[in-house]
């Protein structure tokens, strides 16, 4: 196992190429043995790759290396493996290995992936976390990149939800990137995963993510989009996943708003409008777990129950944040009420402050 | 021809050191010495004196002329003693007699024609003159205005060496002003041109600020650039209780000794409002120098200190406003001994919520999490913690700059400020706590009491946003100045919910 180990994580080398080698020589063992006059006798390995593995016989401590992948309690599964995803075996270019810490999806049930833009909204952000939630309270895995923003959300409402989530990851799977996501990385191991293709130890590069992007759609059946900017590192995700033959929902949101028009694009393409996650649900084919999640209705529970001027206030605030000035505009109340039912709100939780006297709604 | 002496005064900080210029003519080769610890603006006078004394007509003997600055342990610095020198050598050399200066101090910078010119610090120099028995001084002319605001010493303006000469012959009459602060007072409302009227809507930052004055609170404003952060900041002064006689000539002396005064009125009426750009050097905020002199923010003593660009701020410059920020005084320690200058005032800081400003306008903000995160952690934690009110600015709209009717003035705010005041000063009788900003653990605890339901729900928002001790104490502190503006006995539950709005974010709320 240790030399299949060795194949996989040569660098420079690609999946395909390592495939062909092994199908061609047996198994890693007999490929780590060819002679090198004879590989470079092979017609379809150039130069350079030659001398990669080459370099990689001589260099790599392989013995040491793979007990350290033990130590780490990190799982090496190469394609050829049993418990290799099968959605990724039917995509056109999957990965040699995956490195595990965790688990995998499991092959029966749904996933979705919410993927989106890092730098989003707290309304992509506040949704992606309402539909992780929901989705996973029934029974759907969320994949995601555990990136900032939309990814983390998404992956943090499927931990609220009680689900399963996996973070498929542009690093070693013993790297935490970005770093401030270090508690969401050891949750998501205790209920999922974390999934790289590259070998422990390989540090986030930005060439790295574009890859990553196809193995979660390629995990995934459905893939969310959230929010995306009109060149966005989502739409390539989207692209992935259609080429893949995957559905693709996209989260309308306002047309002035910047972080929608790579969604409003999708759609106009044909994807799937996200409306509410009942709707993706049966859409989805599966029965709904629970009848807690009805949106509107809970809003309007919360209206209810709210004295009178919290009430103007509540029904002023939305998913984009509004400052005091607008809000007094908008309200007609003085600066005193205005703070007053503010306050009132966020200690009831419905509301959130976001920057300075900027509220948002929270549900 | 002998020994004469005369009295003058140098300043070392905010204290005034009487100096007695002594001077000596004698027989023996000619030559000009000066003794006493002198800088060397002070001994370079010799060159001055020696100038003006021939070219205000008289003969400069050719024998040893020795003078000496006493006590020769304090250090002299500036051109104040051109004057005194000059003085106490043409009264060795018998110019005119030496009883005439008894009781008199004099000072002033010569020019080399011998005319007289102004100096710094007149107003605390004539007021320890008076403590000290004085009942006359001669100071420049420019000047007199300055020294005349202390009551019952009579105040000699003079021009010209050879005028004085003159005068001290009894040759010639000086006008003579005898002091009183009345001349000065008249005009107190006058200055006042800014108004609150000014601004239209950006109610919450005007309510922020009234609590901020009626409670001597820090404030922060927050906001994208050009929301009118700076216009507001100016007016606070006029919403400050206007200061007492005792607080002007506390805050003039200050003034004063930096020659920062006006010449036609000198005592200052109003409340100070300074601002400081961001790249201010320590020394110029705080104060400094070999003899220290007043920086910045003893100049906002008793009014304003505005920081804008907060964020911009060098950190170690800011760190050394933690200090005064407490003690309500900065002590600035040299080699030559201890300095205290005052440093009572209102910071208001203003900040942009990010580096280009606009968030959370998503549209406008190119701001990465990072890079705001990064943005908002210069400003330390430390330094937060001693600001107590929060608020954001917004941006002002066309109809703000255009309409300005209907605004509540200046003026009716002040009259809620005073009122908030008093009550504090009636409650703190006793104690040496102005206002509800200096209220420590101890004292919330009695000021600060909480009814069952004010309690709930202090409770309620400690668990919900996340408070800390601190931050809870500063809600306290502000709820305590909101209830007093209302005139209620009690901390209510509007209060504190008024004030949990005015509070610091902690750092893990800032994106």
């Amino acid at each position: 196992m240790r030399y299949e180990y060795w194949l996989a994580a040569i660098p420079i080398l690609t999946d395909r190429k390592k495939r062909l080698l092994r199908e061609e020589y047996g198994d890693a063992k007999a490929v780590y043995y060819i002679e090198e006059i004879q590989l470079r006798f092979l017609d379809y390995l150039e130069e350079r790759e030659v001398e990669a593995i080459l370099r990689a016989k001589k260099t790599k401590d392989v013995e040491k290396e793979w007990e350290r992948l033990a130590d780490q309690n990190i799982r090496f599964v190469p394609y050829y493996d049993e418990e290799y995803p099968k959605r990724l075996l039917q995509t056109a270019d999957p990965p040699y290995a995956l490195y595990v810490k965790g688990s995998l999806p499991r092959e029966e049930g749904a996933s979705a992936a919410i993927v989106g833009a890092r730098k989003c909204t707290p309304y992509g952000e506040q949704l992606a976390l309402e539909y992780g939630e929901y989705l996973a309270s029934n029974g759907v895995q969320i994949i995601s990149g555990m990136a900032k923003g939309v990814d983390g959300a998404g992956q943090r409402g499927a931990l609220n939800g009680g689900g399963r989530t996996y973070g498929i990851l542009g690093c070693g799977v013993d790297i935490c990137y970005p770093r401030e996501h270090i508690g969401l990385y050891m949750d998501i191991q205790a209920s999922g995963g974390v999934i790289s293709e590259k070998p422990p130890g390989c540090q986030p590069l930005p060439m790295y993510f574009p890859a990553r992007n196809r193995i979660i759609s390629g995990l995934s059946d459905v893939l969310l989009v959230m929010e995306a900017r009109q060149r966005s590192g989502s739409l390539i995700t989207a692209d992935l996943a259609l080429e893949q033959g995957k559905e693709v929902y996209a989260l309308p949101g306002p047309v002035t708003s910047q972080l929608s028009i790579g969604c409003h694009q999708l759609i106009r393409q044909g994807a799937g409008i996200l409306i509410s996650p009942e709707e993706l649900l049966a859409d989805l084919g599966i029965r709904n777990r629970s009848t807690e999640h009805k949106a509107e209705q809970k809003s309007d529970k919360i209206e209810k129950t709210l004295e009178n001027h919290e009430n103007v206030v509540y029904s002023c605030l939305g998913l984009f944040p509004k400052g005091l000035d607008q809000l007094t505009a908008e309200t007609g109340l003085g600066a005193r009420e205005l703070l007053d039912g503010l306050i009132s709100l966020e200690l009831k939780g419905s509301i959130r402050e976001i920057s300075k006297n900027y509220y948002i709604r929270v549900r | 021809m002998s020994f004469s002496t005369i009295l003058s005064a140098a300043i070392q900080g905010l204290h005034v050191d009487m100096i007695h210029v002594e001077a000596d003519v004698s027989n023996g080769l000619p030559v000009f010495h000066m003794v006493g610890y002198l800088s060397s603006e002070v001994r370079e006078a010799s060159e001055r004196v020696r100038t003006a004394i021939h070219n205000s007509g008289f003969q400069i003997p050719a024998k040893k002329m020795v003078v000496n600055l006493a006590p020769a342990t304090v250090r002299k610095k500036g051109a104040s003693f051109d004057l005194p020198i000059a003085l106490a050598i043409l009264s060795s050399m018998g110019i005119f007699p030496g009883e005439e200066l008894r009781e008199t101090l004099v000072i002033g910078e010569l020019s080399l024609d011998g005319s007289i010119k102004e100096v710094p610090g007149i107003l605390p120099i004539v007021m320890q003159a008076k403590e000290e028995g004085c009942r006359r001084c001669i100071i420049p002319r420019q000047n007199v205005r300055e020294g005349a605001l202390v009551r019952g010493m009579e105040i000699i303006g003079a021009e010209h060496l050879k005028e004085i000469c003159r005068y001290l012959n009894q040759e010639e009459e000086l006008e003579a002003v005898t002091g009183g602060m009345q001349e000065g007072l008249q005009d107190i409302q006058e200055k006042e041109a800014l108004d609150y009227s000014d601004i239209k809507g950006q109610e919450a930052v005007k309510r922020a600020m009234e609590v901020a004055v009626a409670g001597g609170h820090n404030l922060l404003l927050i906001g994208p650039p050009g929301s009118g952060k700076t216009m507001m900041a100016r007016r606070v002064p006029t919403i400050l209780p206007p200061p007492a006689l005792e607080e002007s000539i506390e805050i003039t002396k200050i003034y004063s000794i930096l020659g920062m005064v006006d010449k036609e009125r000198p005592l200052i009426t109003g409340r100070p409002f300074r601002s400081v750009h961001h790249t201010v050097t320590k020394t110029a905020l705080a104060g400094g120098g070999m003899i220290p002199v007043p920086g910045e923010i003893s100049l906002a003593h008793g009014g304003v200190l505005f920081l804008d660009e907060l964020a911009e701020f060098q950190k170690p410059v800011l760190e050394v406003l933690r200090q005064p920020l407490e003690e309500r005084q900065i002590r600035i320690t040299r080699a030559l001994g201890n300095f205290v200058f005052p440093a009572d005032f209102i910071l208001i800081c203003a900040m942009n919520p990010c580096p280009c400003g606009n968030y959370p306008d998503y549209n406008r903000c190119t701001c990465t999490p990072v890079k705001i995160q990064q943005y908002l952690s210069r400003v330390s934690q430390p330094f937060l913690d001693r600001i107590d009110i929060c608020v954001e600015a917004p941006r002002l709209e066309y109809e703000a700059l255009t309409d300005g009717g209907g605004q509540e003035s200046s003026a009716k705010i002040r009259g809620r400020v005073c009122a908030a005041r008093k009550v504090q000063q009636k409650r703190y009788e006793g104690r040496r706590i102005l206002t509800n900003s200096v209220l420590g653990v101890n004292e919330l605890k009695e000021f600060c009491h909480l009814g069952k339901d004010e309690e709930a729900l202090m409770r309620q928002a400690f668990g919900a946003l996340g408070l800390t001790a601190r931050t809870y104490h500063k809600i306290l502190k502000v709820a305590r100045t909101i209830a007093d503006l209302d005139g209620s006995e009690r901390i209510r539950q509007q209060h504190l919910k008024e004030a949990i709005g005015y509070r610091t974010m902690d750092k893990k709320y800032w994106r």
